[in-house]
């Protein structure tokens, strides 16, 4: 029996070594075959469960950071202001990935950005073999705080920048949405609400001071008016007959009309202060599509963004040769209706290219990443993206904006105390409604802060539109920031 | 019947590996502790006291209740025990302290075995009383009211607050009733010399073959429990040729075993379904192959070294407290720390069926011989279950799997080992004295 008992026991050894082959198989032989199956959650779950650092605004107060969970993905993202900074910090979510700031700067985040030296021996043993970084944005919390609360809950979007740096100080929009549930770690939770945020027509996941687009109407007559002083200066000392309608050339007995049935005309400074769409259209024929074309690339038109938050939209203007199929397409690009299309950002950069003597600087909400000690690891170095038009140009045109301001159709965008330059914008979405559109910048002799507003789909068809309800808050914003 | 010439252990090497256990647990629990965020050795360091109080209980116990007892089995089932109770730690801290109570009941009942059972011999008594207890116990979840089903499978005793698995007792109690049936029926299983009534004789010993048989194919139908109906099937086989020798009983259980698995993968989807998986978990990676899968992702997360206790993902695989626990292993301690647990049971094969060589008497090394198969097949099928050698089973890995029965019942089967071991080891110094007396 004893003979047996050993022959059984060698049979159960050969049970034992065939165990060991199929461990070796799953652990060395298929090991990197299962790892990168796409069915394999595991690198995804590590990634999510990593430590990640802080995101903050300029003036401290903390956006997104991660606290540890009891669950398998050990931490969990929190955004403590909720849906207020959601336009710039996005979210991020096991199952929809990121958006915004958090997909953005997720190297720095994760600490990724680090070099192998800066990990001391002390965290290869606690396991911290990376380092997370923290991110602080330019955004200010305050005028954060100011432009949402002054856009109210009207569908609009506010961009303020500082025209000298490029930095984004405020971008807020409305609707907007909590990204706090998006992060949850209870994957059926975060599906239903990013599945009812997304199909919410009200597209409250869009941050819309950067990727949506709309007819800037008005407010592009600063660039009709800088592409005059640039392209036509015959033009600027032009006298633009009185009208309240303009017949277009080869349309077939078309006319073009200012709103309301309203009577104006003069020199470009008149035609800006009452925004005057008889004038400026006649200027545009008058210049022709190629220059008015050639300046709204140069002020960034058809160019994407250099933004540092993902998939910024384009802005667009017709091509040069667009225009030569249709003339009348002239005039009504010249009054940023039609085939223009603008982001808040663009038109923001438009007011803050004016600020700053025709230059446009990179627009940015990166403004430093820190290592967890404090020590900076980079820091954002402002730099042009483009030149837009000549100081002079700028000057002349800032000159007229400070008239629309003082005593045209822009008198609400008044700070007290300051000289504000602006002009407003009403962009016909269909009939009896508008895009109430302004864009500004203060103090004028020296600018800080250079705004965009848009408040969508306002009853009211009128140049005042866009003065009665975008300038306001364009005041109360700019106000804000020349405060901080 | 002579036992090899092997070295015997003595009580010093039994202490040294019981503090080398210890120690291997600690630095576990210490290491797992590091690596999750949270607060785990603060929370559960008391429960980790009592594990280690319970090992040391176990081995002054055998010390002082069997003397002569092989002393390096407690140690390795020791480590066990104690690495199991760190991976349930790390997983689930609810579990945790359970895990720890049931460890407390599972001792408790190691030390009951051995101050009630002081002769082995004493067991061959009650054979047919342990034989009509454990096809009750078998058979117990199919009763209404007290039964329950749990993942497919009919094998749960609810009482009270707490779910039992009877089927884990009860192998224990048909192991000790087929050692002893088969060393008095052996002269007539034994292939050979036939007296002239042998045809007769050997149908009427065939007569309980083919009841194993029976009750195996009724726990795998009607409990659909194809873990415990292999294992048990397996058992029986092993220990009737082991007792008659010969191929025609492996043969025969072979191929009735076979005869009874394709039964029953004709005739049920979920056998079928077991198979299929097995055979490709892959093209059902979300639905039914999810828990295959997830283990395989696991093991391959793990590689060599492992990822480091608590610092893997071994909570996405279903079950990976009670029966999937081996792929929590082979991800944070690797293919070494995989390997080591299967050492650890190939130990105990070994040093168990050393313990049956060295007994005095057939009944002592058959019963010492089912007892190791128990462990030994067992861990066998659930490892390669979860490695995909074998169609995954439901059965828990001894010692390692969180669960009451399990642990209460292989504590159990080590103290009726060890009380075997020891009866060997009482009885050889006075015979070799009276030799010398000679």
């Amino acid at each position: 029996m004893t003979g047996r008992i050993q022959r059984l026991g060698l049979i159960l050894g050969v049970g034992f070594c065939l165990l060991l082959v199929a461990l070796t198989r799953l652990q060395v032989v298929d090991a990197a075959k299962l790892t990168s199956d796409p069915r394999n959650t595991r690198g995804l779950t590590a990634a999510f469960s990593a430590d990640r650092g802080l995101i903050q605004t300029a003036d401290g107060v903390v956006l997104a950071k991660s606290v540890p969970s009891n669950d398998e993905f050990k931490r969990q993202r929190q955004y403590p202001e909720g849906a207020l900074f959601a336009p710039v910090t996005g979210y991020l979510s096991f199952t929809f990935g990121a958006d915004g700031a958090e997909r953005a700067f997720n190297k720095d985040l994760v600490g990724g950005t680090l070099t192998a030296g800066d990990r001391t021996l002390r965290d290869l043993f606690n396991g911290n073999s990376k380092k997370t970084e923290d991110v602080t944005l330019t955004i200010n919390a305050a005028v954060q705080r100011v432009a949402a609360s002054s856009l109210g809950n009207r569908k609009g979007a506010v961009v303020a920048i500082d025209p000298t740096t490029g930095a984004i100080l405020a971008m807020v929009n409305f609707p907007t949405f909590d990204p706090n549930p998006l992060a949850a770690h209870t994957q059926d939770n975060v599906r239903n609400a990013y599945n009812a945020l997304s199909n919410d027509p009200a597209h409250p996941l869009l941050p819309r001071g950067y990727r949506e687009s709309y007819a800037p109407g008005s407010t592009f007559k600063v660039v009709t008016s800088s592409a005059a002083f640039d392209r036509a200066p015959e033009l600027t000392t032009k006298n633009y007959p009185t009208l309240t309608q303009l017949p277009l050339p080869r349309s077939g007995g078309r006319s073009l009309r200012n709103f309301g049935g309203e009577r104006c005309g003069g020199v470009i400074t008149d035609l800006l202060r009452v925004s005057c769409n008889t004038g400026f259209a006649q200027m545009g024929l008058d210049m022709g599509g190629d220059d008015l074309s050639a300046e709204a690339q140069a002020f960034g038109f058809d160019n994407k963004p250099p933004f540092d938050l993902p998939a910024a939209a384009t802005s667009r203007f017709p091509d040069a040769n667009e225009f030569k199929r249709n003339e009348p397409g002239v005039a009504f690009s010249a009054i940023g209706q039609q085939n223009v299309s603008a982001t808040p950002l663009q038109m923001a950069l438009v007011a803050a290219a004016i600020a700053n003597d025709g230059v446009i600087m990179t627009p940015h909400v990166l403004g430093s990443v820190r290592d967890d000690r404090g020590n900076a690891v980079r820091t954002y170095d402002a730099k042009q993206w483009r030149k837009a038009t000549s100081p002079e140009t700028a000057a002349a045109v800032k000159a007229m904006m400070i008239e629309v301001a003082a005593s045209g159709t822009a008198t609400r965008a008044r700070v007290s105390g300051v000289t504000v330059a602006a002009k407003t914008g009403t962009a016909q979405t269909g009939t009896g409604s508008a895009h109430a559109w302004l864009i500004a910048f203060a103090p004028a002799e020296a600018p800080k802060v250079a705004v965009a507003v848009i408040v969508e789909s306002q009853p009211g068809v009128g140049e005042a539109t866009g003065g009665r309800i975008a300038a306001p808050i364009a005041s109360d914003v700019m106000a804000a920031a020349l405060k901080k | 019947m002579t036992a090899p010439a092997l070295p015997r252990s003595n009580a010093g090497t039994g202490l040294s590996l019981l503090v080398v256990a210890a120690v291997i647990v600690g630095a576990a629990y210490a290491l797992a502790g590091l690596g999750q965020t949270a607060s785990l050795p603060v929370n559960l360091f008391p429960f980790l006291i009592v594990i280690f109080g319970l090992m040391a209980l176990a081995y002054v116990a055998m010390r002082r209740l069997a003397p002569n007892a092989e002393p390096t089995l407690v140690p390795i089932v020791a480590l066990l025990n104690g690495l199991g109770y760190v991976v349930i730690a790390r997983l689930n801290k609810d579990l945790a302290a359970n895990q720890a109570m049931w460890t407390a009941i599972g001792v408790a009942a190691f030390v009951a075995t051995l101050v009630l059972v002081r002769r082995a011999a004493d067991l061959e008594r009650y054979r047919y009383l342990l034989m009509v207890a454990g096809i009750f116990l078998l058979l117990a979840p199919l009763m209404p009211g007290i039964g329950s089903t749990k993942n497919g499978a009919r094998l749960w005793l609810e009482v009270g607050p707490f779910s039992l698995q009877p089927g884990e007792l009860a192998k224990i109690a048909l192991a000790i009733f087929f050692a002893s049936y088969l060393v008095e029926r052996r002269e007539l299983l034994a292939p050979g010399s036939l007296p002239t009534d042998a045809l007769a004789a050997r149908a009427r010993a065939i007569g309980p073959l083919v009841g194993a048989w029976a009750l195996s194919i009724i726990v795998m139908v009607a409990e659909k429990d194809l873990g415990s109906s292999t294992l048990f099937f397996a058992l029986f086989v092993a220990m009737l040729w082991v007792a008659a020798g010969g191929y025609l009983w492996p043969l025969l259980g072979l191929s009735m075993f076979s005869i009874g698995s394709v039964i029953a993968w004709s005739s049920f989807g979920h056998v079928q379904e077991r198979v299929r998986i097995w055979i490709d978990p892959w093209s059902k990676a979300s639905s039914d192959g999810f828990q295959l899968v997830q283990a395989a992702f696991a093991f391959a997360a793990g590689g060599v070294v492992g990822t480091g206790l608590a610092r893997g993902t071994p909570q996405k695989i279903p079950a990976v407290a009670t029966d999937l626990v081996f792929a929590a292993v082979g991800e944070e301690l690797g293919l070494v720390g995989a390997a080591a647990v299967i050492a650890a049971f190939a130990l105990i094969v070994v040093i168990g069926l050393r313990i049956a060589q060295r007994a005095e008497r057939p009944f002592e090394q058959l019963l010492a011989t089912g007892l190791t198969t128990i462990v030994g097949v067992q861990s066998f099928l659930i490892i390669g279950g979860v490695t995909r050698l074998l169609p995954l089973t439901g059965i828990t890995l001894p010692f390692v799997s969180y669960g009451g029965s399990s642990i209460i019942a292989n504590w159990i089967l080590i103290a009726l080992l060890l009380r075997i071991s020891s009866g060997d080891r009482l009885e050889r110094p006075v015979r070799m004295a009276s030799r010398r007396a000679r």
